[in-house]
């Protein structure tokens, strides 16, 4: 305990730039980019192709979007992170090398990696590296291999607290530096979903459709409702809860202050593959707690609140995960989200008046009317929350729009005819 | 006749297709995908029609083994 106290303005002098701990967040899309921009965040992370771990589907960057990723978060002094961290093959080498030469020519701050052929070439190339979490970090002895390569490491989702500050501690005594100089920094997960997996390493989509987690293409069996049969008897085993292997989400907005303390220097929010409100949610809660923690003001009136706030967007009810110690993980209660809104689809952009800063929208679907909690969102937009307080329909001044009708709206940002607007409901 | 056909685009790069199906696919080096070889490409879908209908077992192997489920493989 002495050394703690004797460590702990050291432990400030290290901070990032900003002298706080940093805030990474998610961008599966542009809009989520935009969001993460707009409320706050320090640092964003995104895939690029197949070679990252949400390589299904449409979330992911391609080769091309680099420059305009790296641009736009250099204007609002946001770092960039390319996570290239899935199990890499024998063909997948000079994909490797094409994303890595071209994340260093858009100047992207830094690449977050598993394989050790990824941490070589980055290296190479003069790469700033960051130790994935899939490499399972969980002792002092392997944060000094690492870093003979790598400036930030995840540490694994399954240390406790009192572990993670240990591995901490033990960096400011050694002085453990990364190929940059400075002492080699320590990130966590803070927000978002988990899996029963450890950290991350699980077969079961690979065992049931041949999909790999470990190349970024799991299927979510854990997510599902099980039962037990005793193939004896063929009785079925009652059991608490049928979301076996489920684990709710993680939060750690109610014991932030312990996770600074603790000397971790970054804060990962998980969630490329959800919404852009969910981003820009999360994103601009966690701002606003790491904020009051360093002004003092961090308190439980406002961690209540904040709770309020993050329960409105997609959860499967939340646990703090290993941090503070427990045996077993938590099993989320029912399949799909916990949370208290939702958004339904109302209509498009159509049109924005920038003199006037009035925005037009045409009406395709729900009904929006005065007092309505309207979200936009769009690649360039982000996705931003408004009350509507008053609307023009058709040209006249109305309580209410409907399907068909076109209506215009004061807005203190822009849109375009790219973005969609939701209105939020309670779910 | 057999007609197989791979939509490139999604591929992941897992190598299922080469282990189940190796004559008829291969991992690009270039971009770390599967190639489905002598296939012509229109819009994205990569089209090979071959009258070896030998080549049909180890195809739709190939095409139920796809995680992503963007290779087809039928028998005219």
């Amino acid at each position: 305990m002495k050394e703690y106290v004797s460590l702990q303005p050291l432990i400030l002098l290290k901070m990032t730039t900003t002298g706080k701990i940093e805030l990474m967040a998610p961008a599966g899309n542009f809009e989520s980019l935009q969001a993460a921009l707009d409320n706050g965040a320090d640092s964003v992370y995104f895939g690029v192709e197949q070679l990252n771990m949400r390589a299904r589907a449409s979330i992911n960057f391609t080769i091309d979007d680099l420059p305009e990723i790296a641009s736009r978060c250099e204007v609002n002094n946001v770092r960039t992170y390319l996570t290239l961290n899935t199990i890499i093959y024998d063909h997948d080498l000079s994909i490797v090398k094409t994303l890595l030469d071209e994340a260093k020519a858009a100047n992207l701050t830094a690449v977050i990696a598993m394989d050790q052929a990824v941490i070589a070439y980055a290296r190479q190339i003069g790469m700033e590296v960051h130790i994935s979490t899939q490499i399972n970090i969980t002792n002092i002895e392997t944060v000094k291999f690492y870093a003979l390569f790598a400036d930030t490491m995840v540490l694994s989702r399954e240390l406790s607290l009192r572990q993670v500050k240990k591995i901490c501690d033990q960096i400011e005594k050694e002085q453990i530096k990364g190929p940059s100089g400075n002492l080699v920094e320590i990130e966590i997960f803070g927000h978002g979903a988990l899996c029963m997996a450890v950290s991350g390493k699980c077969y079961l989509s690979l065992h049931s459709h041949n999909s790999s987690a470990n190349r970024g293409a799991c299927k979510q069996n854990c997510r599902k409702k099980y039962t037990v049969i005793d193939q004896e008897s063929g009785f079925e085993v009652e059991l608490d809860n049928e979301y076996m292997m489920s684990p709710k989400d993680l939060c750690t907005l109610d014991f932030l202050d312990q996770v600074i303390d603790a000397g971790t220097k970054v804060l990962k929010i998980e969630g490329r593959g959800r919404a852009p409100e969910y981003v820009a949610k999360v994103i601009k809660t966690y701002r606003e707690a790491i904020d009051a923690y360093y002004a003092e003001e961090y308190s439980e009136e406002k961690v209540e609140a904040w709770m309020g706030e993050l329960k409105k967007v997609y959860n499967r009810g939340f646990w703090s995960g290993y941090y503070l110690g427990q045996k077993l993980g938590e099993w989320s209660e029912g399949s799909g989200s916990h949370a208290t809104q939702k958004k339904v689809y109302v209509g498009k952009g159509m049109h924005y008046f920038p003199k006037a800063n009035i925005g037009e929208f045409k009406i395709e679907a729900y009904d929006i009317k005065l007092g309505d909690t309207l979200l936009i969102t769009g690649p360039t937009t982000g996705a931003q929350e408004v009350e509507l307080s008053e609307m023009m329909v058709n040209d006249e001044q109305l309580e209410m729009a409907s399907k068909g009708d076109s209506c215009t709206i004061k807005l203190p940002f822009r849109i375009r005819n790219s973005d969609k607007l939701y209105k939020i409901v309670k779910a | 006749m057999v007609v197989v056909t791979l939509q490139r685009e999604k591929c992941i790069g897992c190598n299922y297709c080469v282990e189940m199906a190796p004559s008829e696919f291969q991992m690009s080096k270039k971009d770390g995908k599967s190639v489905l070889l002598h296939s012509k490409e229109k819009k994205g879908f990569y089209t090979l029609k071959s009258h070896d209908d030998s080549i049909f077992a180890e195809c739709l192997q190939a095409q139920n083994a796809c995680p992503v489920k963007i290779i087809t493989t039928k028998k005219l």
